[in-house]
């Protein structure tokens, strides 16, 4: 393990492939309404104690931008790109404009990405044909534990969703493992994606926010199921997960990938100053930052 | 219906006599090959020792006098002429794993319409299969048979959902069979109670019961009225044993869901059926729609 390893493999870009296109303090406020509307708690209903964020108790200094700082948004994130290393992003394209904008321009540095509520049915299906129409997509992601109702990772309405993703080769990525946010966990279970990976051999399926605190099997089932991936979502470096470094350094060098959590949670700052203390080993890290992204969600397709 | 003086005159024959389109025929086999081919998955599910050993066809104690034929040299004209015989302009016949039939369809198209027996324990790749045949062998429908599946499916279950999805997409009807299944296997998985989140969650999937939906008519009838894309189809009952809630229900708000199938030559003679239909108790207006006009629409058979 040596920092130079590190370097080397940053020198040659880094992929993330969850970043949201920047929002102002406000905007975000207004964003995890979403969120807010299935708590029951007080501090969360209100976005008191910490928690203008929903996760925020899990998060020192969560990312805050203000409205006057934030400028176009895209050239924001650019410049945190660039400033980082980080050669390309994955980014919602449903976001209202901003993120189309970006893959549209700078089709080099981002890449398209849509999230889906599959308590919509066959619309959401229908929205899947028509932005791959549209654009090159690359992921479809949900989060099924904030979606209202909540879905189960393995629930039928997920399976024309799926159904779909086989049908068109895109990538599915899911949060996975018990939320932040202070909502039921059930739908995030890591054991659903057992039954799916069965059914649906050809579906890449990737985790991200975790897997906690079932990383075990996190690692269980990706031994078992050649299209399962994960991804760092939403963890500061020095959090990863210790059976999930293991499983890195071992027999899952071509599994996890590299994401970060900006700018919902965490600054690239924070992320790539504590990056280098991961204790991967020298081989794992260009697979890790770059090439398992490039694999898992087909970005050089 | 009222009595007649001329046993043909009236609603019925006057429907009749524009021709028949039976959404459930099949090709005749030989005893012996429909045992080891047709019924083989079927009675891997089946325990009991009777039906077993001594049935030659799963659901042989419903019925009396199931079509048998020694031996069979041209399926495709014998059912032709059986069809010719009782007016049935079109037939409906599951060619996915029946190459007779496959080929019947491709020869004569004008008679038969192709449907698509689905296994959803096969997930994507029947999926992809139905996409095939609909492109491909012109194929109109989709049809499972859920109790019969090895392991069994229910009809609200996860792994035909991709099939549903599918059905909407390429905007054809899938023909289910609901309620107790005559062969001796376990029922739970046709309930017809479970429709109902089917139907809710893919409002535009074109739903056609089939087999009865017995013994739970009046809650088919009840569906039928809250969804408007549920149909229920006649197949496997001699018209002497229809439901009377569904009867009822055809006469009432339910003529435009009722559509008829046969089961020649599964389980019934068309002799016998064509013999028992004038007797049922349709108002007169039910007979084009039930005998031909229902399944034309479902079925895209207007612009054919």
């Amino acid at each position: 393990m040596s920092a130079e390893a590190f370097d080397a493999a940053l020198a040659g870009g880094a992929i993330d492939t969850a970043t949201g296109i920047p929002k102002s303090r406000e905007e975000m406020f207004e964003f995890y309404e979403f969120i807010r509307k299935q708590t029951r708690d007080a501090e969360s209903k209100a976005g008191e104690g910490g928690l203008e964020f929903p996760a925020g108790y899990m998060f020192k200094d969560p990312v805050h931008i203000e409205a006057d700082e934030l400028g176009d948004p895209v050239e924001f994130l650019l410049g945190e790109m660039d400033r980082h290393g980080i050669t390309k992003v994955i980014t919602n394209v449903d976001d209202g404009g901003n993120g189309a904008r970006a893959v549209r321009d700078h089709p080099d540095r981002f890449a398209a990405g849509i999230g889906v509520d599959p308590n919509e049915g066959m619309e959401a299906v229908r929205r899947i044909s028509r932005i791959a129409d549209e654009f090159d997509l690359k992921s479809v992601s949900a989060f099924p534990a904030g979606l209202y109702p909540q879905v189960a990772v393995n629930d039928k309405k997920f399976y024309p969703i799926y159904a779909k993703c086989v049908e068109l080769d895109i990538t599915f990525a899911t949060t996975i493992g018990v939320p932040g946010p202070r909502i039921p966990f059930a739908p995030q279970d890591v054991a659903h994606i057992d039954e799916v990976c069965w059914f649906f051999p050809d579906l890449r399926f990737v985790m991200r926010h975790g897997a906690e605190p079932w990383a075990d099997l996190a690692v269980k089932l990706m031994l078992k199921w050649p299209n399962l991936y994960y991804s760092t979502t939403a963890f500061a470096p020095k959090y990863y997960p210790e059976d999930i470094i293991r499983y890195a350094n071992t027999r899952g060098a071509d599994k996890i990938i590299w994401s970060g959590y900006f700018p919902a949670g965490l600054t690239y700052d924070r992320i790539f100053s504590e990056l280098p203390s991961v204790p991967f080993k020298d081989e794992v890290w260009p697979k890790f930052l770059r090439e398992n992204a490039i694999k898992a969600f087909k970005l050089d397709q | 219906m009222p009595e007649s003086a001329d046993p043909k005159a009236g609603a019925y024959f006057d429907a009749w006599h524009g021709g028949v389109v039976d959404t459930m025929i099949g090709m005749p086999a030989s005893s012996a090959e429909r045992n080891t081919k047709h019924y083989a998955q079927m009675n891997a599910g089946i325990l009991d020792k009777e039906a077993r050993e001594k049935f030659t066809f799963p659901a042989q104690y419903m019925f009396k006098d199931v079509p048998d034929y020694g031996e069979v040299d041209d399926p495709v004209a014998l059912l032709l002429a059986e069809m010719d015989r009782f007016n049935i302009t079109r037939g409906m016949i599951n060619v996915a794993t029946n190459e007779v039939a496959r080929a019947a369809a491709a020869n004569h198209p004008d008679r038969f319409i192709a449907s698509f027996n689905a296994d959803p324990n096969r997930g994507m790749d029947c999926v992809r299969e139905l996409e095939i045949a609909v492109k491909e062998l012109g194929v109109r429908s989709a049809q499972v048979f859920p109790a019969g599946l090895l392991p069994q499916v229910p009809i609200n279950d996860k792994k035909l959902y991709p099939l549903y999805a599918k059905c909407v997409e390429l905007d054809i009807p899938i023909f289910v069979n609901a309620g107790v299944p005559g062969p001796r296997v376990p029922m739970a998985c046709q309930d017809v109670a479970h429709i109902d989140e089917v139907c809710w969650f893919f409002p535009d999937l074109k739903f056609v019961m089939r087999h009865g939906a017995e013994p739970w008519t009046r809650l088919a009838a009840k569906l039928m009225l809250k969804w408007p894309n549920l149909y229920y189809s006649t197949s496997a009952f001699a018209p002497k044993h229809y439901p009377a809630d569904i009867v009822h229900f055809a006469n009432t708000r339910g003529a435009d869901k009722m559509i008829y199938a046969g089961y020649f030559p599964m389980g019934l003679s068309l002799e016998r059926i064509f013999s028992e239909l004038p007797s049922v108790p349709f108002r007169d207006h039910v007979w084009p729609k039930f005998l031909r006009e229902n399944a034309e629409r479902i079925l895209g058979l207007e612009t054919a």
